[in-house]
């Protein structure tokens, strides 16, 4: 989602220490080699890299820089920030889902299994889940719900109860509900635009009588500015912290190229980067 | 040269600023974060994004495009000021090996000075590279690097002002790039560098608007090698200057022919992006290259460019005529090689 200043609630950096301080892992060059890659969707796909190291340091919200152009080959010429999906520190796995959306994305479902892939990661700052946290609500929209999904696991292994929304235009498109009951997630609301249940009026008073009893304690939101919307209104009722994962339009995923900022008006200087400072970043509390 | 001995790959790029290979990051695609992922000690130099006077928040959103054969940016160069930068970047920058050359800019040409009076006595810088196409508030906004009087007296009063060497950075989005590479050296610069980005467009069709915030940008990467080893190779001819050579390098045989038509060295950007390694595969390759070339010094292939007739350089150092066998574009790589080896 890209923000524009004048939609989406005010967004501030997550804390660099205290409760709320998302971890943060140094990145690594791995050359990894697709493990499995198949399509799981219209459009969508699941690919598996073997990057022991990445797997082993990548936090829920963290992200990594895939090189899509083959060895010899100069297109295309930026890499891809991608999602991690989910991972297995075990076998040294992360996965990425993605949908083919555009020029990088259609290299991308080309490439084969045992192809071996530069892989910059884990990027950036991710989610921080509070230490006291007991309950929290994730809203995703397509394939922005991707970077939900490992957070979910994190927090279900944390013994915290988790409500999720993923939204999606058509049934067939919607992300994650099965990743999400398999991973424990206690109420899972997918949700489309073909019935109307993705309509936020419609969505508001579900979760509002979902939370109702128990309260929440963090709300994380990826894929639309509505969602970010309504988040932030439920977090202003509940008293909850309230996280959004940004996109955008990326170079270096590292900070010295400076070619993803946030873009809305911060301080007097430069506007955070998406790939430095955040991708993950804070609605600030008014 | 034995088969035991390495090709030898320094070169010195001005007066007493000898680079252990010839291999730098082209300005704003790099700092020092990549060495979280990438061992930087093992470059030529480190090339600082560009140092303004005071801090600037840069350009809106979005801010950088994929195009063909390339990408367009208009990050528009934000900066925490020189203060900042001698104070906390540098050091980041001066806890490895290379040298560092200090790219500065300005919006008028008083504040080229001002930066450079700044920097004149900070330890760790080992050369000033000037970024020329920053707009001149005080001229309408044109390039300062368009007008070679403006270039001359920017060159001149940097050089006054500091010890260590200054390197021009031309622009391409000129009329004679020769001119201004002319008045980078009357003006006492050590070194040009060549080229700056292109300023290009992207348009998004169905929303009808440009893809970048600031609607133009700095086209780079390989789409703009052919038009880079143009400039580089002009340039060389028309001053005596070492020409460090930049535009589209991806590879240690970019690399070389921007050699061949007469760069000293050459600085890497967009390809850093696509491949953080990008500047270590290329050290290595030139090393390889050199090696099975039976090339002992790198330095031997700097202005090698032969001219003439296109090919037929080939087919007389082969003693025949190209033949319908070399039917493809690049083929002449191969051949090169071969007559090239003694």
């Amino acid at each position: 989602m890209t923000p524009t200043p004048s939609t989406i609630p005010r967004l501030v950096k997550l804390p660099t220490n205290g409760p709320a301080a998302p971890v943060v892992t140094e990145p690594v060059l791995e050359e990894a080699p697709v493990v499995a890659h198949r399509q799981v969707g219209p459009d969508t796909w699941l690919l598996t890299l073997h990057a022991p190291v990445v797997a082993a340091r990548v936090q829920p919200g963290q992200f990594a820089m895939l090189t899509l152009a083959r060895e010899g080959e100069t297109a295309p010429v930026l890499p891809r920030p991608m999602a991690l999906y989910a991972w297995d520190r075990q076998a040294g796995t992360v996965d990425v889902m993605y949908r083919v959306v555009g020029d990088g994305t259609r290299v991308l479902a080309t490439w084969r299994v045992g192809e071996r892939m530069l892989t910059v990661g884990p990027v950036g700052r991710g989610f921080s889940l509070l230490p006291a946290a007991t309950r929290v609500l994730l809203l995703g929209r397509g394939i922005g719900t991707c970077s939900l999904t490992a957070l979910a696991e994190t927090a279900a292994q944390r013994d915290i109860r988790v409500a999720a929304v993923t939204s999606a235009r058509t049934p067939e498109t919607i992300i994650g509900a099965d990743f999400y009951a398999s991973v424990g997630v206690q109420d899972v609301l997918a949700v489309h635009d073909e019935d109307g249940s993705s309509d936020v009026p419609r969505l508001r008073p579900r979760l509002a009588a979902l939370l109702a009893e128990g309260g929440v304690d963090q709300i994380f939101v990826c894929g639309a500015e509505r969602l970010l919307r309504l988040g932030a209104e439920l977090g202003e009722r509940f008293d909850a912290m309230v996280q959004v994962s940004l996109e955008a339009h990326m170079a270096c995923g590292l900070g010295y190229c400076h070619g993803c900022s946030t873009g809305y008006a911060g301080l007097a200087d430069e506007a955070p980067l998406v790939c430095h400072d955040g991708p993950v970043f804070q609605v600030a509390r008014a | 040269m034995t088969r035991s001995e390495q090709p030898r790959l320094a070169v010195t790029i001005a007066p007493g600023l000898e680079l252990a290979n010839p291999v730098m990051p082209a300005s704003g695609c790099f700092g020092p974060e990549l060495g979280a992922i990438v061992d930087l000690d093992h470059l030529g130099a480190l090339v600082t994004k560009t140092i303004f006077l005071n801090p600037r928040s840069g350009n809106p959103a979005h801010r950088v495009t994929e195009t063909h054969g390339g990408m367009l940016n208009s990050v528009g160069i934000p900066s925490r000021g020189v203060g900042a930068f001698v104070d906390e970047l540098l050091p980041r920058y001066a806890a490895y090996r290379p040298p560092t050359i200090v790219s500065i800019g300005g919006l008028s040409i008083e504040e080229y000075f001002d930066v450079a009076d700044r920097l004149a006595d900070v330890p760790h810088v080992a050369a000033l590279e000037l970024n020329i196409s920053c707009p001149n508030l005080e001229a309408g906004g044109l390039e300062i690097g368009a007008n070679p009087h403006h270039v001359e007296r920017v060159v001149r009063g940097v050089v006054d002002r500091v010890q260590v060497p200054v390197i021009s950075k031309l622009t391409p989005n000129v009329t004679s790039i020769t001119d201004i590479a002319r008045a980078s050296e009357a003006g006492g610069a050590a070194a040009v560098t060549a080229i700056n980005a292109i300023v290009g467009m992207a348009v998004d069709l169905r929303g009808r608007r440009t893809q970048l915030g600031n609607n133009t940008g700095g086209l780079t990467g390989p789409a703009t090698k052919a038009l880079a080893l143009r400039m580089v190779w002009q340039v060389a001819r028309a001053i005596s200057l070492p020409v460090i050579g930049v535009g589209g390098i991806c590879t240690a045989e970019d690399a070389l022919e921007f050699l061949v038509v007469g760069a000293t060295a050459v600085q890497v950007g967009t390809a850093t992006f696509t491949r953080p390694d990008t500047m270590l595969r290329i050290i290595s390759g030139l090393r390889a290259w050199l090696a099975r070339e039976g090339v002992a010094d790198v330095r031997e292939l700097i202005g090698s460019l032969q001219t003439g007739p296109a090919g037929h350089g080939l087919a007389a150092a082969h003693g025949r005529h190209a033949t319908l066998a070399v039917n493809d574009y690049g083929a002449g790589t191969q051949n090169t090689r071969r007559s090239g080896r003694r």
